[in-house]
């Protein structure tokens, strides 16, 4: 059934301050939790921060009272969200096993839009990435086995496979070359912008995590593999706000941020097997939707414009879902491995110029080695390399395990 | 009906450019653009993207309007944005009309519409996002400021169309521009004649009565008053 949050009553702002105590949530076991679980916590965090982020962005180019106190209220609010939903993760996940909970959210979300995104460019602009995120699964995969003996199907439980994809050594690009074309604001489809918007805020946390527990670690392997990998979501992170078109207004984008609120806590609602952590969702969905009528009533109010004119009628039918997507991967692997980024097109990289930036900036960074390669040769030395390679064999012959050298 | 936001639901179309990318289904293609107006010594692609960009204009004024009706403390200032408001809705149903007439596609956005979306937003984001570091009087004037800034522009967008449908050889695109301006173009002349003399008329009140500046400040304390009772 169509559901359209303009609509719903949900809760009103003024009752939607908590207490320490409700945002003090039990942690979910990290033994018991289903991965998705975990996954869904980890985007509907990165969800909260970027609203956060945008609000305090609004904030610092306006000097309205009233807005300011409406941007102010829903940030704290916004805050108590996050509190409650990152709370969920419990305090014996290590980073790293929070970070590989991370990257099955980038291999598993970025696919699953990428299934879903009816504008060819923009799921180009997905595919793209998911390669490079699904190698990083990887090599944080070994490091987890090489640092502690651990292996990653604990978090992952297979549902995600884990292999090289597009080597994380050979995303490093020039950063010319992470600039993409954004979509048409009045022409794109209603989907693609809550798809951009999304992954923006899923790499952007992504990105945040990285570039601040990187520095846990006392091994240089470890702190050596953060410090890549940060700066390849600092790529990703250029790469997918750039797909977002320009023209919206400051008051259009804070519609927008609290309209894909609504639609993501709404989707992570219809799959959650929790039924605790489905409650939150539940929760958060109509405390969204109040906090989308006060936005829409701010549109009507300084921009004399009607929300409903500018939302589609009702949510996507499909809620965004988290769910293996082993066999897409794998022929995107197969079929696109070698496409690398030439100003704003995605080439392979035998029609790259002898002469491109891509080369030099590859130089410069990786001279004197790269810790997504050492960590790989590290493992093979140590214990052996780790994958997971549930549906047969590398769809790469090149990328097939190796015997130690 | 005018459709002030157009959108994917309401079949927007536009080009894609360096970096605006448009999904194919919703892309004008070259060649419809070649051939609008094409029976005319017109320019057919470049007239097509200047009644877009007009339309974008027409389509921000009537939100200008809307959202100053609502804003404005003065109830004359109000009763004349909603007047002409809903006049200027009026012209973007008339736009829509005369790009349909002419055989084309009332919701095809430009580029040049897009500039003008965003001049057109800039100037309504002036009216409202720096309200706190402005009194109430000067408020007033940010806000008639972009009545006649987009006025002046609205005024010579229909100027020159006038001028445009003047050169054009007896025929149904004649007529269809002519019809639109004669309607229009004496609208436009009122509006901007009004933003003009308003303006100067508060500006001159200000400027040369002492009342005006207790009269000012009174009204700022009353009004904050209300707004403490208010909380």
């Amino acid at each position: 059934m169509a559901f359209n949050p303009l609509e719903q009553k949900g809760v009103p702002v003024d009752d939607q301050l908590r207490s320490w105590s409700e945002l003090n949530v039990e942690p979910y076991d990290k033994k018991a939790v289903d991965p998705y679980t975990r996954t869904r916590v980890i985007l509907m965090n990165g969800t909260e921060v970027e609203s956060i982020n945008f609000s305090h962005q609004f904030a610092r180019h306006t000097d309205n009272l009233d807005l300011k106190r409406k941007l102010a209220m829903g940030r704290r609010i916004d805050q108590q969200q996050q509190k409650a939903v990152n709370g969920l993760n419990p305090g014996d996940q290590t980073p790293l096993e929070t970070t590989l909970g991370y990257e099955q959210v980038a291999v598993d979300l970025t696919a699953w839009l990428a299934r879903h995104e009816p504008d060819p460019q923009l799921k180009m602009a997905l595919d793209f990435a998911l390669l490079e995120d699904f190698d990083h699964l990887y090599r944080y995969a070994n490091l987890y086995e090489l640092l502690y003996g651990g292996r990653a199907d604990a978090i992952t439980d297979h549902l995600t496979e884990v292999m090289p994809g597009r080597p994380t050594f050979v995303e490093h690009r020039h950063p010319y070359d992470d600039v993409r074309p954004h979509y048409e604001t009045h022409t794109v489809d209603p989907l693609s912008r809550l798809h951009v918007m999304t992954i923006v805020s899923g790499e952007q946390q992504t990105m945040n995590f990285y570039m601040n527990h990187g520095t846990d670690w006392i091994e240089p392997i470890a702190r050596g593999l953060y410090a890549e990998i940060a700066m390849i979501e600092e790529q990703h992170v250029t790469h997918y706000e750039s797909l977002l078109d320009p023209l919206d207004s400051w008051i259009a984008n804070w519609v927008f941020h609290e309209y894909n609120e609504v639609y993501l806590y709404w989707s992570m609602l219809q799959n959650e097997t929790d039924d605790r952590i489905k409650a939150l969702w539940e929760l958060h969905c109509n405390m969204e939707i109040g906090q989308l009528q006060v936005a829409c009533d701010a549109m009507r109010q300084y921009e004399g414009r009607e929300p409903a004119d500018l939302l589609p009628p009702s949510l996507p039918e499909v809620p965004v879902t988290f769910e293996p997507n082993k066999a897409y991967v794998r022929d995107l692997l197969a079929a696109t491995v070698d496409l690398r980024a030439d100003g704003i097109q995605y080439v392979e990289l035998d029609d790259l110029p002898k002469d491109h930036r891509y080369f030099r900036y590859q130089d410069t960074v990786n001279k004197g080695g790269a810790p997504s390669e050492m960590v790989i040769d590290q493992a093979r030395e140590s214990q052996g390399e780790y994958r997971d390679e549930t549906d047969g064999e590398h769809p790469i012959a090149d990328l097939r395990p190796q015997t130690v050298r | 009906m005018p459709i002030l936001t157009p959108t994917a639901a309401t079949g927007a179309r536009s080009v894609p450019q360096e970096m605006t990318y448009v999904d194919p289904v919703h892309q004008v293609m070259p060649d419809e653009r070649d051939e609008f107006l094409a029976e005319t010594d017109l320019n057919g692609p470049f007239v097509a993207d200047l009644l877009s960009d007009m339309l974008a204009h027409e389509r921000c004024g009537a939100q200008l309007y809307r959202s100053l009706a609502g804003r404005t403390n003065s109830p004359i200032l109000g009763k004349k944005y909603e007047h002409f408001g809903k006049e200027t809705t009026e012209h973007v149903e008339i736009l829509q009309q005369l790009v349909g007439r002419l055989g084309g596609d009332p919701m095809y956005v430009s580029p040049a519409a897009r500039a003008t979306t965003k001049a057109g937003t800039g100037l309504l984001e002036s009216t409202f996002l720096l309200t706190g570091s402005v009194d109430l009087m000067t408020q007033e004037l940010v806000m008639l400021d972009a009545v006649l800034l987009a006025e002046a522009k609205d005024h010579a967008n229909w100027s020159c169309l006038a001028s445009l449908a003047d050169s054009l050889p007896e025929g149904n695109v004649r007529t269809a521009f002519v019809e639109a301006v004669e309607h229009v173009e004496p609208q436009e002349d009122e509006h901007f004649g009004w933003a003009s003399d308003m303006r100067c008329k508060l500006i001159s009140a200000q400027a040369t009565s002492r009342t005006m500046q207790v009269a000012g400040e009174t009204a700022e304390k009353v009004i904050a008053r209300i707004k403490r009772w208010l909380g």
